[in-house]
């Protein structure tokens, strides 16, 4: 079978973007936190392939801990939103009756609030936050999954075999586990990727608005609303991570709809 | 069709008030105490406490719940604690911003998002499709704020047509729309991406219906038939979106604001943040969630208008 | 008045039409029948230059004297509607269900003949009233999904006649109907071609449908016309082996009045585009095959081979 096309560009991207996060954690070409002032602003060069910051932070370094950070923030709040929702949908399908209609009902209300006002409220309660972000983006995610996790689950309480298992005295839970699971893992997948480069780009907003990532940690939110001060002097920095933010979200959406093409080719919507 | 818009109305309602109750609970009953923000925490507690009483905090959530509410209705959303002035007179001084930036860039949006839609559907698998699916996975990739900042770099540090931020009063509408372009072309064009794909696909789907051919069949020209035919049976979808866009504008807007440095309530918001005033956050993240809840409500309201099927349905 | 010759169409699979050749004088009316998929459809499309953007036709299709394939874009519009009119196989989904039905009937009018939209709409009455609706002017404000397939189908063709076209072509214009409301759009259509001395092409894979309304018959299998001549003959006496398999076919008429119920049909269905054979379409399928029908294309008519022998 050919390889759709968004699934090997996607693909690509997304190992890039794994890739140099993961090599941040053994390896940078400098320290990307060291503030070394004397070398501010250096254009390109050997040492510093993209140059240094205002203050004479390495640009390279900064952006791959920035990769890593973006990713382990994305990864961490959408696996935590979507393990919550995804539970939350199958306990739905399952259970049925009123437990179905409140967890179906909260999940039609919580579209007024995106990550932003979630993290602006705790931001005004608790002060602005790494932790914050993260439980903003994560719960966002819950009602998305809840309604990916049940629409696939409620498709397979009504085969055949599953209401056979259930009337030979099968508990829900146990059906839940054999055959529901299996069957609702392909579209929570899918659904994963797509979110997370909504995570990245959530991340990226907060922190550049200093609600996620918090000085010094390198993020490419940071890098790009300190490089915001800096536009007529150096403009260059403003550049990269923003290059990198569109590259990363850019490979999760390819990735996520060469997926979906893939796992279900007859229904090729648009998103 | 009096009983489904009235039905409509009431779930509506009944929202907004969940909204209100679900901002003002997470927003009171997390651990955080104004008095101490206000007072400063070289304050006594004595003196803490003395304010809490005033500021009625010592009272059952549930009845300053409907205290709150009960202003609200009428306009009132108590006295910020940083600016010492009525929450509901620093809105109304930026919202005229706010809501300048969000129509611009709206209008914008929806006119280049149905333009480049209905273009890449009736050139389907020739380059101007690819050429607008593209556009489309980018701008869904490129947050708005940097978007701006790309923009700020050509149109304002270098050729400086444009200023990079700031804002000039209404005194002068020349000086204040220009302002207003940058912003309003960030935000449309990520928000356009969205809705030209959505526009795209479902005019594909509905140039495959019969009632086009017969459209072409009687003689009408090919653009007549697009956006007199295929176009409004295309727009239950693409209002759709652009309903749940809504919440992206309004996010985007704050952004935005805090981008090109424009008084209007995304700065607001943040002022209110660093100054730890949760009255002002608490109105604010109600208009915020309000506005995005009116959309939705009004969207319902457009499927009605576009498509006499659901008119029909009591 | 119409003269078509040598008319195929391309896809990238194959020829879905190969030489087709008619030709109709005015008022006259022509059937023609075929299983699903032998390119009806396409050919009623072809005569209003509305193939498919993916097809390449080419042949000649003369209406009037003037030569259509080919024809600019313009050109085509101006005969659309006002010369030459069609009929769509799906009633229920012809028309527009967001404009009301007076509206649907009175643009081309306006377009076209520069009615006001008073005039347009007095017309558009008059149009509803000549298909057989009853109370027309309050159905000019009705909403297509306000009424029955058969009103439907009625409106449909009140909107082909708008504008007085010389050539109705109706593609199976009764196939989502019950048989009762068929034999009287049948009937209409008859009638309509008569009074207005308007010919018509009534494409239908129902032979009694055709028997009912048309003096001339072709029979389309696999992108060719395999038979044709006055409709009573072929019927009574059919030449080509497909069209005694197709009128072996029909339901017999008392046998039941629901057509729900299955066909029987000719054994095998017609083969996709890339699988039909180069030589007589029909060679796979035919009873009385002979060895070089599968590689050479009969001619005449019949186009058959054990028919030239
Ligand atoms: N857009 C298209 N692309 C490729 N093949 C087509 C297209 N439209 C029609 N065809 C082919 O043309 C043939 C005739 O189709 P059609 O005219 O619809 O048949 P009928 O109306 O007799 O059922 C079919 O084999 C079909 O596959
Ligand atoms: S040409 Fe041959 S295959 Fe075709 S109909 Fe005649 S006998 Fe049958
Ligand atoms: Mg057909």
């Amino acid at each position: 079978m050919r390889l759709p096309a968004n699934l090997l560009i996607g693909g690509t991207l997304v190992a890039l973007v794994l890739g140099t996060a993961a090599l941040s954690l053994v390896w940078t070409p400098h320290d990307a936190t060291r503030i070394v002032v004397a070398m501010k602003f250096q254009p390109p060069s050997w040492s510093h392939p993209l140059g240094t910051d205002q203050l004479g932070r390495d640009v390279v370094s900064q952006l791959m801990v920035g990769a890593r950070n973006s990713v382990a923030i994305a990864l961490v709040a959408v696996l935590l939103g979507g393990g919550i929702g995804t539970a939350l949908g199958l306990l739905a399908a399952a259970v049925g009756g009123w437990v179905e209609e409140v967890v179906m009902r909260l999940a039609d209300f919580s579209f007024a609030f995106p990550a932003l006002l979630f993290a602006i409220m705790l931001a005004a309660v608790f002060g602005p936050s790494l932790t914050n972000a993260v439980i903003a983006i994560a719960f966002i995610n819950i009602p998305v999954f809840a309604r990916v996790a049940r629409a696939s689950a409620a498709q397979v309480w009504t085969r055949g075999y599953v209401l056979a298992a259930a009337s030979a005295g099968r508990g829900r839970a146990a059906i839940t586990w054999d055959h529901v699971i299996p069957n609702v893992l392909a579209p929570v997948t899918v659904q994963l990727t797509i979110e997370f480069a909504v995570g990245i780009l959530a991340e990226a907003a907060l922190s550049y608005l200093g609600l996620g990532v918090q000085p010094p940690t390198p993020s490419w939110g940071r890098m790009l609303s300190e490089a915001q001060t800096l536009l007529y002097l150096a403009p260059q920095l403003a550049i990269w991570p923003g290059v990198c933010i569109m590259v990363a979200v850019l490979g999760f959406n390819l990735l996520g709809d060469g997926l979906r093409d893939l796992s279900d080719p007859m229904l090729r919507r648009a998103r | 069709m009096t009983l489904l818009i009235l039905r409509r109305l009431l779930g509506f309602a009944l929202t907004l008030l969940a909204i209100s109750a679900a901002v003002f609970f997470l927003m009171n009953v997390l651990p955080g105490d104004p008095a101490m923000v206000i007072l400063g925490i070289e304050s006594t507690e004595d003196a803490r406490a003395a304010l809490r009483d005033q500021l009625g905090l010592n009272d059952p959530v549930i009845w300053r719940y409907l205290a709150w509410l009960g202003g609200a209705v009428q306009g009132d959303f108590g006295v910020s604690y940083s600016f010492k002035v009525p929450v509901a007179e620093l809105i109304a001084e930026r919202l005229p911003m706010t809501l300048a930036l969000a129509g611009l860039a709206t209008v914008v949006t929806v006119a280049l998002a149905l333009v480049l839609g209905v273009y890449a559907a009736t050139h389907h698998g020739r380059a101007g499709d690819w050429a607008v699916m593209a556009f489309s996975q980018l701008g869904i990739a490129i947050p708005a704020f940097w978007l701006s900042m790309l923009l700020v770099i050509l149109f304002a540090v270098t050729l400086r047509w444009l200023p990079p931020g700031g804002f000039p009063g209404w005194d002068d509408p020349i000086a204040a729309l220009r302002a207003l372009i940058l912003p309003a072309t960030a935000l449309a064009l990520v928000q356009s991406a969205v809705l030209a794909r959505v526009t795209r696909s479902a005019m594909l789907e509905v140039m495959r219906q019969t009632y086009i051919r017969t459209a072409t069949a009687t003689g009408l020209s090919p653009a007549r038939v697009m956006w007199r035919h295929a176009l409004p049976n295309a727009l239950v979808p693409i209002v759709t979106i652009i309903g749940m866009q809504v919440a992206n504008l309004v996010t985007g807007t704050i952004v935005i604001e805090n981008v090109f440095y424009l008084p209007g309530l995304g700065r607001l918001v943040f002022q209110a943040i660093s100054n730890r005033d949760l009255i002002t956050v608490q109105a604010m993240v109600t208009l915020f969630a309000a506005i995005v809840v009116t959309a939705n409500f009004l969207v319902d309201l457009a499927y009605l208008w576009i498509d006499p099927r659901l008119r029909a349905r009591t | 008045m119409l003269e078509v010759s040598g008319l195929s169409v391309a896809f990238k699979a194959g020829l879905a039409l190969r030489g087709a050749a008619l030709t109709l004088a005015k008022g006259e009316r022509l059937g023609i029948a075929g299983e699903s998929g032998s390119g009806k459809t396409l050919l009623g499309l072809s005569l209003l230059g509305m193939a498919p953007e993916a097809a390449h036709v080419t042949g000649s299709v003369q209406f009037d004297g003037q030569e259509l394939v080919g024809a600019p874009e313009t050109a085509l519009r101006s005969l659309r509607g006002q010369r030459i009119a069609m009929v769509f196989q799906e009633p229920l989904s012809a028309l527009n269900p967001l404009r009301r039905v007076g509206d649907l009937i009175a643009e081309p009018l306006r377009l076209h003949r520069g009615l006001s939209r008073a005039a347009a709409l007095d017309r558009a009455a008059a149009l509803l009233a000549e298909v057989g609706l009853p109370d027309p002017t309050a159905r000019l404000r009705q909403y297509p999904h306000e009424m029955s397939g058969g009103q439907r189908q009625r409106v449909t063709i009140a909107l082909a006649l708008a504008c007085d076209p010389d050539l109705l072509i109706a593609d199976e214009p009764t196939t989502a109907l019950d048989v009762q409301v068929a034999a009287h759009i049948l009937d209409l259509l008859r009638d309509l071609s008569t009074r207005r001395r308007m010919a018509l092409i009534l494409i239908s894979h129902d032979l009694r449908a055709i028997a009912r309304v048309t003096d001339r018959l072709a029979i389309l299998y696999g992108g060719d016309i395999v038979e044709q001549g006055p409709t009573a003959d072929v019927l009574a006496a059919p030449r080509h082996p497909y069209t005694q398999g197709l009128i072996a076919a029909r339901p017999v008429l008392s046998a039941s009045r629901d057509r729900r119920q299955p066909l029987p049909t000719i054994p095998g269905n017609v083969p996709a585009l890339a699988d039909l054979p180069p030589g007589c379409r029909f060679s796979g399928r035919c009873p009385v095959e002979l060895p070089h029908c599968h590689s050479t294309r009969p001619t005449g008519n019949p186009a058959c081979h054990r028919e030239a022998t």
